[in-house]
């Protein structure tokens, strides 16, 4: 059986001239945490946009959970959870019919069930009849979260997470993310620019620059090797030259 | 067969309920029926001078000794009275059926919701199909309410009750303004789906909107020589059927260009076909239902195949949930 929950082959996305993503050949284990490192623009978004079918490759392969993005599309987006970067969802509805409108769509037996027993995993239960339109941005992105969980997906793609969210709503939602790795043995492939948050969730990590993928390793091995995280961020600042230079 | 009309309805289900709560699209639909009934009591004060009118006149007659029992009293047609809403329902409907059309696909790219259905295991068919259901049947109970209360006020302004046949006759320029304002719903949809920016979404429908509802029908009345004077030219001057057709056949490329700048408006299709079956025109007041429609289902045709034409455009084109996330 194949143990790779997303699997890229020389995978492109191209707008005009420009290559936004250059022949990216990654692959994530089941069970793993990735963390997908990289500046702003370094192409993590469009990344995340083609492994969950949003967007349509220029070139090369991405398959999830053995689906192709392209081909298989319907098939692959069963296996897939998303949250993209600031998740806004719909204003005036409560989130319980937040919650049924996206598990109905999802196939999700039973749903009502469903939206009770993920509200609970996320100690957030007592939301359920409140209007989204009155969260705050931490709660948002924790019903946000609860949508993309619903249908119990393989991989959970998360777009820069903690953007914007205050110290305390970052820890919880890290939090939540590893215990969601843990209990429901959910790949995790999550897109951040920050060092911190790679270290104290991923189990692994890959940084992208300039559309290339330029390191690929384990938490542990990165860390045996450099140790602490101000290392890390030494090791992040080395393999992407170029910005690190226009940022000096 | 479920699995795959449960997300239409969903998205459906999901789309009515919020059009219910959009406050300007209940404000707009208010304004319709406010504005048509305003129409209503307008057309029901001028049928009233003239019945005033007619009554001294004949008094008149009476009074100086004349045999006014020869005179025939005038045919009334209760459903002329709706000529002012049909007119509403042209320009407001419209504006309606963009407003509602651009609100279902700006709701989605304003709260980046899109990327979040597109990624559900659902086809794009089923998302887009969930929408137009939703789009038709808020345009469809706008418009039952808007024509049963022009109904009611047509009785209570006549005094009489409409017989199966005008109901009837109702139904079907109930179903044509239907169709209508679907295809200014479709336009809406469409320009908001796939302009990048938002707001040039809403120029662009408006544009068009601007273009075929008020400009098109205005330069094709305009340009009628039979419009050139009050009460027509034709008419004033006595000229006899046969001689009209003669004088016209003059002006045959120039009435060519003129019909082609009306037939160009899906306004004027509807206002065609509706003018007729109510009896508005009179030409066809008081005239069976059968030949008026036979007559003008190239109106309806038009309608039709301006809408479906719009329907297919949505369903070919692939959607770009990159571009409908970043706004």
């Amino acid at each position: 059986m194949n143990t790779y929950v997303v699997e890229t082959r020389q995978l492109t996305k191209r707008y005009g001239d420009h290559a936004a993503v250059k022949n990216l050949s990654l692959s994530v284990e089941r069970g793993e945490v990735f963390g997908f490192l990289g500046h702003n623009g370094a192409g993590k978004t469009t990344t995340i946009h083609m492994l969950t079918t949003l967007l349509k490759p220029t070139s090369g392969t991405a398959l999830v959970c053995g689906k192709s993005v392209t081909d298989q599309s319907l098939e692959a987006r069963r296996h897939i959870g998303y949250v993209p970067e600031n998740v806004r969802l719909y204003d005036t509805m409560t989130a319980r019919a937040n919650l049924l409108f996206f598990a109905r769509l999802s196939g999700v037996e039973n749903p009502d069930r469903r939206i009770d027993e993920t509200l609970d995993f996320l100690e957030c239960r007592d939301l359920a009849p409140r209007l989204v339109g009155s969260f705050s941005k931490g709660l948002r992105q924790r019903i946000g979260l609860a949508q993309a969980i619903l249908h119990r997906p393989d991989v959970l793609f998360l777009d820069e997470p903690t953007s914007g969210l205050d110290p305390m709503g970052i820890k919880t939602l890290r939090d939540l993310i590893v215990r969601l790795n843990r209990e429901f043995g959910t790949t995790i492939f999550m897109n951040t620019h920050l060092i911190s948050e790679i270290s104290r969730t991923c189990t692994s990590i890959g940084v992208l620059n300039q559309g290339e993928l330029v390191f690929r390793d384990t938490i542990e091995k990165v860390t045996e090797r450099y140790g602490s995280e101000s290392s890390l961020e030494e090791l992040y600042l080395s393999v992407t030259p170029v910005q690190a230079k226009g940022a000096a | 067969m479920r699995n795959l009309i449960q997300p239409v309805l969903t998205i459906a289900g999901k789309d009515i309920r919020d059009a219910l709560k959009d406050r300007f699209i209940i404000l707009m639909t208010a304004f319709l029926l406010l504005a048509s009934l305003v129409a209503l009591a307008v057309a029901a004060i001028a049928l009233k001078v003239d019945v005033a009118t007619y009554a001294e006149a004949k008094a008149g007659l009476i009074a100086l000794g004349k045999d006014a029992s020869t005179i025939p009293d005038p045919a009334f047609y209760p459903l002329k009275l709706l000529r002012g809403f049909v007119e509403h329902v042209e320009i407001i409907g419209a504006i309606i059926g963009i407003l509602i059309g651009y609100r279902a696909a700006a709701s989605e790219r304003g709260r980046q919701t899109l990327a979040l259905i597109v990624t559900r295991p659902i086809s794009q068919w089923q998302f887009l199909a969930g929408k137009v259901l939703a789009g038709t049947a808020i345009i469809s109970s706008g418009l039952i309410l808007a024509f049963v209360i022009a109904g009611i006020a047509v009785i209570a302004i006549s005094g009489i009750v409409l017989n199966p046949e005008d109901i009837g006759r109702l139904a079907i320029v109930m179903s044509a303004a239907g169709l209508y304002a679907l295809a200014f719903f479709l336009l809406g949809f469409v320009t908001a789906l796939w302009a990048k920016k938002l707001p040039n979404a809403l120029l662009l429908a408006f544009t068009v909107w601007l273009s075929f509802v008020l400009i098109a029908p205005q330069i094709g009345d305009t340009l009628d020589p039979d419009n050139q004077v009050a009460g027509g030219v034709f008419k004033q001057l006595q000229i006899a059927k046969p001689q009209q057709v003669e004088i016209l056949q003059s002006f045959s490329t120039y009435e060519t260009i003129r019909n082609g700048i009306e037939v160009a408006s899906p306004t004027k299709h509807f206002e065609r076909l509706s003018f007729a079956v109510l009896g508005i025109k009179d030409t066809y007041a008081g005239q069976p239902l059968m030949p008026i429609l036979a007559e003008k289902a190239s109106d309806l045709v038009w309608l039709l195949a301006i809408a479906l034409a719009l329907g297919l455009l949505l369903f070919a084109r692939r959607l770009d949930p990159n571009r409908l996330s970043k706004e």
